[in-house]
């Protein structure tokens, strides 16, 4: 599964510090997330497609099937409020559907903005990798070495998991247990599944912690990096940027 | 507690008492024990005697990383250490070897350019072939992780080197692949072992410490010795130690068990004919032609990821398959999707926790009996925990039996009154010689009684003393011998 998120090739955006990434387009989010203007919010989801469709470096297979989740994201956010949104200038009603201007406008906006996430979390995943972003956090922002690897020593852990998920399954099958109908059953699988996985991986994790301390890891001590990162000129070039681009939405959305 | 570093002791204890919370006998009381520099100690007891506990304890795991209630009069902790441990898959927490063997230069704080050569050479020491440094873990055979997990070991340059079952949970090939590295790395360093599989370090060792059920030191000495005078015990313990298998086939209920033995059936069990299992769409496992008698004991052998367990989960419907396929000279339905299970057929996974649906053995037993009156439930399940010779106490949660008695109850639980054949992945695989030696007698008893028996194994042991036939799975290929015997199987692994 790892293998799908190998890039056709590497653009401007994977030079850039994974951390200095993570925090540009962390306030791009904050920007997005408080905005009320219904041009500026379009023209960041505009922008910032741009950058998702231009730049990530996926070939344009990928990057298609990756639109369907934007997709209905941005349909079933926009189409909500369109159709059951408040607003006087009604346009069309039946029943309890009732569009109006001020409904599609919200809905717009609301859309755009599920876009403009979409979008910068899509570039943000497409154009790490997550172990030099732990890296990164730790070196650039002193990020506590301990979250950074029980972040990175989970990752090891879910093909683990998933492959336990599986002879679940099939073991249960075996065992011939049938589930009841309705919630009743929901409830039964999820406690044929999840008492032995949690089982498992809480012994799992214990061990490895036990392991990581076997290897001289102590939490707060210093320590040097295998894969270094720092800032170069392209961090100044993604910064300014970044800069332009949310003056360009801006002019565009109030000149 | 005195804690102190000594020069000739590199690591001991003086009056260990300790004791597991909510338990209320100590593990330890009074025990002392340590090492000459340079000495090979191998440590060897019943399961649940506290020798990886003192392991723990030598190397300061307990208490520093584990917190448990102990006291002792002065511990002599190494200055420097490495553990190994049981478990290839929980050692590492990086994804590739050259970062996880950097995780140890970045704890002692080696600079980054000096990173590279010493990574390379710790490849070297333990005899890893990797194309690249930067290989995943994940995409190893279980020997090369314990191989790795040794290498990133020796990185910290350890003065004493703790092993816990190192060898545990590998196959043949991969035991010999890790004690062969650990002899050659480890000639000059202090090495306290537990193990149970002791057969290829028997003459390596300088002494032997044999503990008894509660935890106290029966007697230690030079291997030989050891192994002469103390057989009863080693016996008694379940140790693989040589010669186990050779004393075992001598015994007389051995040897009446397979005196007049019941030959397999000449009517058809199971009967496949261009029979192809699928994972996804990609074929995994073929057989061009294949039968299984009724009565038969099949092993199923060949190297780690050539198709074995495929072939089980084919042949038990749960993944897709094409090609005639008959169970008791029915055509057994096979769909693309919902596939049924074929009838009397039952598999025995791996892991027997993650095939417990209950809460108690009793009910464990029960829980597949569909349709069967309550009173006549219990009486079988009665049965069959007398004849898989599990605790009396039918309301104890099987997560809190032993691993042999899980291992016991998961095959156990396989067994209706309609099952008739029973698949089994390894389910002798990391069990100790009383355990494998009871679960094979139990299989044997299965078998007279009718039940047809097909089984993967890496033990050439048990196919030579246990199979009526043997098949051999390479590059995904079955290939069945049904001259039978033990002596053709060899022939092929040669």
């Amino acid at each position: 599964m790892l293998a799908w998120f190998t890039p056709e090739r590497k653009t401007w955006l994977f030079q850039v510090n994974p951390a200095l990434k993570f925090v540009v387009f962390f306030a791009l989010l904050l920007i997005t997330l408080f905005n009320q203007n219904f041009p500026f919010a379009v023209w960041q989801a505009v922008f910032y497609g741009m950058l998702f469709y231009l730049f990530s470096g996926y070939s344009i297979r990928k990057l298609a099937l990756l639109s369907i989740p934007l997709l209905i994201s941005f349909l079933s956010s926009a189409l909500t409020l369109i159709m059951f949104g408040k607003g006087d200038t009604v346009l069309w009603q039946w029943y309890l559907i009732k569009i109006s201007e001020e409904s599609i406008q919200h809905g717009l906006l609301l859309g755009s903005k599920s876009l403009s996430f979409g979008f910068v979390g899509f570039t943000f995943l497409l154009t790490i990798q997550p172990v030099l972003f732990f890296y990164a956090m730790m070196q650039q922002f002193r990020m506590p070495s301990k979250y950074a690897y029980s972040f990175i020593a989970s990752f090891r852990l879910i093909p683990a998991v998933t492959e336990e998920l599986q002879i679940r399954r099939n073991a249960l099958k075996v065992r011939n247990i049938q589930f009841s109908r309705g919630v009743k059953g929901v409830y039964e699988r999820l406690q044929m599944y999840t008492v032995p996985l949690f089982a498992e991986s809480i012994r799992r994790a214990q061990r490895i912690a036990v392991a990581m301390e076997a290897k001289q890891y102590q939490m707060g001590a210093a320590r040097t990096y295998y894969y270094t990162t720092h800032y170069s000129r392209m961090d100044t070039v993604f910064v300014i940027v970044m800069i332009t681009v949310i003056a360009t939405a801006l002019s565009l959305a109030f000149i | 507690m005195k804690m102190v570093h000594s020069k000739q002791c590199p690591a001991g204890v003086t009056n260990l008492r300790l004791k597991f919370p909510g338990e209320d006998s100590l593990v330890f009381k009074d025990l002392s024990f340590s090492v000459q520099r340079g000495e090979k100690v191998l440590l060897l007891g019943p399961s649940g005697c506290g020798k990886s506990t003192l392991l723990q304890v030598l190397s300061g795991i307990i208490p520093n990383s584990i917190e448990l209630p102990m006291k002792a009069d002065q511990i002599e902790l190494p200055e420097s250490w490495g553990f190994v441990f049981q478990d290839p898959d929980t050692q590492f927490c990086m994804t590739y070897a050259d970062e996880e063997l950097a995780f140890v230069l970045e704890n002692l704080q080696v600079p980054r350019d000096e990173m590279a050569p010493l990574i390379e050479e710790a490849l070297k020491r333990v005899d890893l072939q990797l194309n690249t440094s930067h290989s995943p873990i994940n995409e190893m055979s279980q020997g090369m992780k314990q191989r790795l997990a040794l290498a990133s070991v020796l990185l910290l340059e350890p003065d004493v080197l703790f092993l816990d079952e190192p060898s545990a949970l590998l196959d043949p090939d991969g035991t010999e692949q890790i004690w062969s590295s650990i002899k050659q790395a480890a000639a000059d360093k202090t090495v306290i072992i537990v193990e149970h599989k002791i057969d290829l370090i028997a003459d390596w060792v300088d002494r032997v410490v044999l503990f008894s059920d509660n935890g106290i030191i029966i007697a230690e000495g030079p291997p030989a010795a050891i192994f002469a005078d103390y057989q009863e015990e080693l016996k008694r313990y379940g140790i693989w130690y040589p010669g186990v298998w050779k004393e075992y086939l001598e015994l007389n209920s051995f040897r009446s068990m397979m005196h007049n033995r019941k030959p397999a059936g000449s009517s058809n069990k199971i009967r496949l004919k261009d029979f192809t299992g699928f994972r996804g769409n990609t074929p995994k496992i073929q057989a061009e032609c294949a039968e299984v008698k009724s009565g038969d004991w099949i092993t199923i052998t060949g190297e780690n990821g050539t198709g074995k367990s495929t072939l089980l989960l084919s042949l038990m419907q749960l993944l897709r398959t094409e090609g005639i396929y008959e169970v008791n000279g029915e055509p057994v339905i096979q769909k693309k999707k919902k596939r049924p299970l074929p009838k009397g057929l039952s598999l025995v996974f791996q892991n027997p926790e993650l095939q417990f649906v209950t809460n108690s053995i009793a009910e464990e037993l029960t829980v597949s009996l569909h349709g069967m009156p309550k009173d006549q439930a219990d009486m079988y399940a009665e049965e069959l925990m007398h004849l898989f010779n599990l605790p009396d106490s039918a309301g104890r949660h099987p997560y809190q039996l032993s691993t042999g008695q899980k291992r016991r109850l998961s095959v156990a639980t396989a067994l209706t009154p309609e099952t008739d054949i029973v698949l089994l992945d390894e389910p002798t695989f990391g069990q100790d010689a009383r355990n494998t030696f009871a679960i094979l007698e139990k299989l044997e008893q299965l078998r007279t009684e009718g039940v047809t028996i097909l089984m993967v194994t890496h033990d050439m042991e048990i196919v030579e003393h246990f199979a009526t036939s043997v098949w051999t799975v390479a590059d995904g290929i079955v290939h069945t011998d049904s001259a039978g015997g033990g002596r053709n199987a060899r022939m092929v692994h040669a």
